[in-house]
């Protein structure tokens, strides 16, 4: 066994300090996100200002990150949450994780501010810092050019040096979105970091691990959604998919169908505009877009950046979609929030509360605006704090979609009720990911449990959420779990009657989900059409890692960073979405059309051990062997 | 083991020029350094030399040899994932995804697409996960 090395890197003084985790917190936290929230826990006292010198910034990867097991390459950042003030950990697919691991070091952590812009360099175990001097000002993509090839880099665009609160940090072509990821770091002072070493990964067992690694990449090579779906449409792919089951959002969240969403759909951008896939380092699936814009190759959008700059605004201009999600990587900025954030401001200008110059239906003068949101310019610098801060100040609250402060993704909660309970009890706020992503069991997979019945959905968002987190903490990503639906159901179609009657079965199996959760220590078992990570960690680290405990390690993440937002104030209370989803049918004439947060939060609590008030018990802590 | 140079060498840079993970430091017409950390041993620097200045990690003098000979990858296309891993590693940009064969295609692969710039390091062959890469004297 071997236990991760850290940096801690004090900006203040410019000066670093290696140090390696304690390895009884390693064997507890074992990395990404997880050890990360337990880190930021520790190291930073209560109500620290995101953006101020006291704020500490994460950044590391996980035991599996850069070995060349699949869909292996997603680093991980760790931050106070911009947006919600609560946790914030946002993943991303650049190859600067893999480098920095290569370097020696599976870890930095950022204190302090510089008091000019710098870059940061970690080559060969080495820490350096240098002036950023003219880069400072200049986008993503020269940013990253003026530093060799073969380095991994983390860079933030203008956005994140004017501190747009849901600006990005970019690696490669891949971006850490949410939460702020680009506004920590420019609130340090810090354009980019760059990390190149030669170091190989640890491997426990490093033959097992090249089999099973084998295995894997053809099974998921050879599943209808891994090795088909996704490589041809994208995540783009799930617009249509969503628009049938009235699951698009569609102008500002307030309809969920958009007549014109064939224009904006995974089809219509693979048939037109994709040139070939791409993917991130290590990963066998190639979800990603190349597409043609204004005569460039360049990156294309997925499925959040499709629904929110299409349906959301009312608009079907493909075109305009691609130039924007271009534009906001070269700034370095957040589709989902800024998207949302626009959308809010349409919908107040639509009922006259206030006027950016944008509405629905428009998006030829967005990139103009866009550029304004980066610089703050003007009035724009209000769109640059989300739509919970334009709510507060202009009214709308009840269409303002975000939960906790965080904008929501594009499944429309009212016809998934499981993914409006994961957006209202996920740590950072109203994310799909975070939120135990249970649309693709209700909308848009092949699976169709009943998306507006709440039976069951409580426990399926536990687990899931469980799951995902540990897949997240242990360096994969996400898609690489979506080949656990049987690929016979994918061969069968979503109309057969074995597909629907799994569909329906799925949803009273709300009992057998909780007593899943409850039987997580005594299962020792690995698969790899269930959590084939589990295997890969357990080959890896050499730890004894199984099903159940993987998704037990997911668990006392979740419960790691739900302590820190109840430290940081975020209570049950913000367990909690916009009025238009709880309180407004989508659909008039069946009520049912609404998420009745009230019915499945008390029994979401219950499953997950909390307190009434959505603390985690000291009951649940113990059982976990969370010490705070 | 990494390797060394000996004091033999007269700065021509030829192996700094080419070495795949930049692990040669120094300046034209001075002896030129192996960075340690960084050396992961492939052997590029020794067939490079022009005057058998280097010496292996066991202390052995490399030999030049002719760049026809340089063992280069092949790909077996069925294994391979197109994962770009060896892409990302090859410094010499001699590797990339081969380009889809028709509108739509999604059964790409690593391809060779610039022999000639190939040095032979056979990092690609190292880190390939699934073993879909070989190195192999290839005559043209």
């Amino acid at each position: 066994m071997r236990t991760p090395v850290y940096a801690i890197i004090d900006l203040n003084t410019r000066t670093s300090a290696r140090f390696e985790i304690d390895e009884s917190m390693y064997r507890k936290y074992i990395g990404g996100k997880i050890l990360g929230a337990r880190l930021l826990y520790d190291l930073t006292p209560a109500g620290v200002d995101p953006l101020g010198p006291d704020a500490v910034v994460i950044i590391n990867t996980s035991p599996a990150n850069g070995t060349g097991a699949p869909c292996s390459s997603r680093f991980n950042m760790t931050f106070k949450n911009v947006l919600t003030g609560g946790i914030a950990s946002s993943n991303c697919g650049g190859q600067f994780g893999v480098l920095m691991k290569r370097a020696g070091y599976d870890g930095i952590i950022l204190r302090g501010q510089s008091e000019t812009p710098c870059v940061i360099s970690i080559v060969d175990k080495q820490i350096t810092f240098s002036d950023a001097g003219e880069l400072w000002g200049k986008d993503t993509e020269e940013t990253q050019n003026a530093f060799p090839k073969i380095y991994g880099k983390l860079v933030i665009g203008p956005a994140g040096e004017n501190l747009v609160r849901y600006a990005a940090a970019v690696s490669g072509e891949r971006v850490a979105g949410r939460c702020g990821a680009g506004a920590v770091l420019g609130a340090k002072k810090i354009k980019a970091i760059v990390a190149y070493g030669t170091q190989r990964p640890y491997v426990a067992k490093p033959e097992k691990f090249a089999k099973y690694v084998k295995k894997w990449v053809s099974f998921l090579r050879n599943h209808p959604m891994t090795g088909e779906a996704l490589p041809n449409y994208g995540s783009a792919g799930l617009v249509s998919k969503a628009n049938a089951t009235n699951a698009l959002p569609t102008h500002n969240f307030k309809y969920g169908h958009f007549k014109d969403a064939q224009a904006v759909s995974g089809e219509t951008l693979a048939d037109k505009y994709l040139v070939r896939n791409s993917s991130c380092i290590s990963c066998p699936i190639r979800c990603e877009r190349r597409v043609q814009v204004d005569g460039k190759e360049v990156k294309g959008p997925e499925y959040e950046t499709c629904g929110f700059f299409g349906p959301n605004i009312d608009c079907i201009s493909m075109e305009n979609m691609l130039r924007l999600n271009y534009q906001c990587d070269l700034l370095g900025m957040d589709t989902i929030s800024l998207a949302s954030s626009i959308a809010f401001a349409m919908e107040l200008k639509e009922n006259g509360l206030a006027d950016f110059g944008v509405s629905f239906g428009n998006s030829d003068n967005l990139i103009e605006i866009v550029e304004k949101i980066a610089a703050r310019e003007g009035i724009y610098g209000e769109l640059a704090n989300g739509s919970k801060w334009l709510s507060e100040k202009y009214g709308g609250k009840e269409y303002a979609m975000h939960s906790k402060g965080l904008e929501m993704a594009s499944y429309e909660p009212r016809r998934s009720v499981g993914m409006g309970l994961g957006y209202a009890t996920s740590n950072r706020g109203g994310c799909h990911l975070n939120g135990g992503y249970l649309a693709l069991l209700e909308s848009v997979g092949v699976l169709s449990m009943d998306a507006l019945s709440t039976s069951a959905k409580p426990a399926f968002t536990a687990f899931f959420q469980n799951a995902l987190e540990a897949i997240s903490a242990s360096g994969f990503c996400l898609f690489s779990a979506q080949s656990f639906v049987p690929a016979i159901l994918f061969k069968l179609g979503p109309h057969h009657k074995v597909t629907r009657a799994v569909g329906k079965i799925a949803t009273h199996m709300g009992g057998g989900v909780r007593a899943l959760l409850w039987m997580l220590p005594i299962l020792r078992f690995n698969s790899l059409y269930l959590f084939p990570h589990a295997e890969v960690l357990r080959l890896v680290t050499g730890l004894p890692f199984y099903t159940g405990s993987f998704v037990h390690l997911g668990d006392r993440g979740y419960n790691m960073e739900r302590l820190y937002n109840f430290r940081e104030g975020l209570t049950g209370k913000d367990d909690s979405l916009p009025d238009r989803l709880t309180k407004m049918p989508q659909d008039p004439n069946n009520p049912r059309t609404i998420v009745n947060l009230d019915k499945m939060l008390p029994i979401y609590y219950r499953i997950r051990g909390w307190n009434t008030d959505g603390s985690p018990s000291k009951r649940t802590l113990r059982k976990l062997g969370i010490r705070v | 083991m990494p390797y060394f140079i000996t004091g033999d060498c007269n700065g021509c840079t030829a192996c700094a020029k080419q070495c795949p993970v930049l692990a040669i430091e120094g300046v034209a017409k001075e002896r030129h350094k192996v960075n340690i950390r960084r050396c992961v041993s492939c052997g590029v620097c020794g067939r490079i030399c022009p005057r058998g200045a280097i010496l292996d990690g066991h202390g052995n003098l490399c030999k030049s040899v002719p760049r026809s000979q340089w063992s280069k990858p092949v790909v077996d296309t069925k294994t391979c994932s197109a994962c770009g891993i060896c892409v990302t590693w090859c410094r010499a940009d001699a590797l990339r995804i081969s380009l889809p064969a028709f509108h739509g295609d999604i059964h790409v692969f690593a391809e060779l697409y610039q022999p000639n710039k190939c040095v032979g390091c056979g990092l690609c062959e190292e880190n390939c996960p699934v073993g879909a890469i070989r190195m192999a004297e290839v005559h043209a």
